[in-house]
């Protein structure tokens, strides 16, 4: 009686290492989009020791994240921009990273909605800012529009979502 | 003769089944055991997936602990300081006014809105000289400490909507974040 709890019990165990083994080595697209906008946020973070060359390849590098006619619309508090093409984007990047000593963007919640061809994505997502010398961090809630390109998932529009309107 | 056979049959069979002998037996455990695994371990076990369960199920579905980030609810609620969030508050009655709410945004519940509620379903909000206006009869609001010089139009709440806004309403109009939200987003009360 007791080797067969002790059975069930591994059993159960290899079961979940399984699905947990097949889940990391071969990822549904919703947890490559995760992945991928975390790699973004932390490539757009920066500090002050960043040095000149980091900063222009760390700004090269967020722009690669959005494909090459992206839309993006913001607007919060005392904020709004509009930015076309993957080219402008560059530039927003490397202007805040020149206005700013340092920042710091996580997204701590991603929500992913697939679209039935799976070749394109809403995502909701809440992003997270604090600049150097605020107290308070910049909260914004964004609405990102993904498409699959060859293998890598691509940000083609981005808009601002009002919690409070 | 016989009772001498039976004796060591007996302490064969406790050694067997991981008894000990009587003298081992009655050996109480060491300090550190019973500093960190108790007198029964089996009991300690029990006792420590009591815990994890109903303090998962208490500060994930009843409790829920939230920290403050910034100064939009000063004076009442301080940065960093840490409060919870009746979820339940809401499960027989619709939200009131002067109850401050925590506000889950569309992507999830890691981050959300501490927001004080002043306008109800229905009703219309407005601003004169910093003083609220429901439905164009002046509130009073005790909770406010500091000065506020907002001047906003009569906006209207949705029937499935209320009005939230911080107790800090000493930045300008544009810069404090407040408004209309679903009632669907409120989480719950914040307590404590």
């Amino acid at each position: 009686m007791k080797s067969w709890w002790v059975r069930a019990i591994l059993l159960a165990a290899l079961v979940a290492i399984g699905i947990w083994g097949w889940g990391a080595v071969f990822p549904g697209p919703e947890k490559i989009i995760r992945k991928r906008l975390n790699a973004m946020a932390k490539a757009a973070s920066f500090s002050s020791k960043e040095g000149l060359i980091a900063k222009a390849w760390n700004a090269s590098m967020v722009a690669d994240y959005f494909t090459e006619n992206v839309q993006v619309a913001l607007e919060g508090p005392g904020m709004q921009q509009t930015i076309s093409g993957r080219a402008e984007v560059l530039q927003a990047v490397a202007r805040a990273r020149s206005a700013l000593s340092s920042l710091s963007i996580e997204f701590p919640d991603i929500k992913v909605t697939l679209a039935p061809d799976r070749a394109s994505a809403v995502v909701n997502v809440t992003a997270r800012g604090k600049v150097s010398g605020e107290r308070d961090p910049y909260l914004l809630e964004l609405k990102m529009q993904m498409i699959k390109a060859k293998s890598d998932w691509l940000i083609n529009q981005v808009e601002t979502v009002k919690t409070l309107s | 003769m016989g009772a001498a056979k039976a004796h060591r049959t007996e302490r064969a069979a406790n050694r067997d089944f991981g008894m000990g002998t009587d003298a081992e037996a009655v050996r109480p455990p060491g300090w550190l055991q019973r500093v960190l695994i108790g007198r029964n371990p089996k009991r300690t076990l029990v006792r420590i997936l009591i815990l994890v369960v109903v303090s998962t199920v208490l500060f994930k579905y009843v409790l829920q602990p939230i920290r403050v980030e910034g100064g939009s609810m000063l004076p009442t609620y301080k940065d960093r300081s840490v409060h919870l969030v009746n979820r339940l508050a809401y499960f027989c009655h619709q939200p009131r006014r002067g109850d401050v709410v925590a506000i889950r945004l569309e992507a999830g519940e890691h981050v959300m809105y501490m927001k004080r509620i002043i306008g109800l379903p229905g009703e219309t909000v407005e601003f004169r000289h910093g003083r609220l206006y429901i439905d164009g009869r002046r509130m009073n609001e005790p909770y406010l400490v500091f000065r506020c010089y907002w001047d906003h139009d009569p906006e209207p709440v949705g029937t499935n909507q209320v009005y939230v806004v911080g107790d800090n309403r000493t930045m300008p109009w544009d810069d404090h974040v407040k408004g209309r939200g679903s009632l669907d987003r409120v989480v719950g009360k914040v307590i404590l």
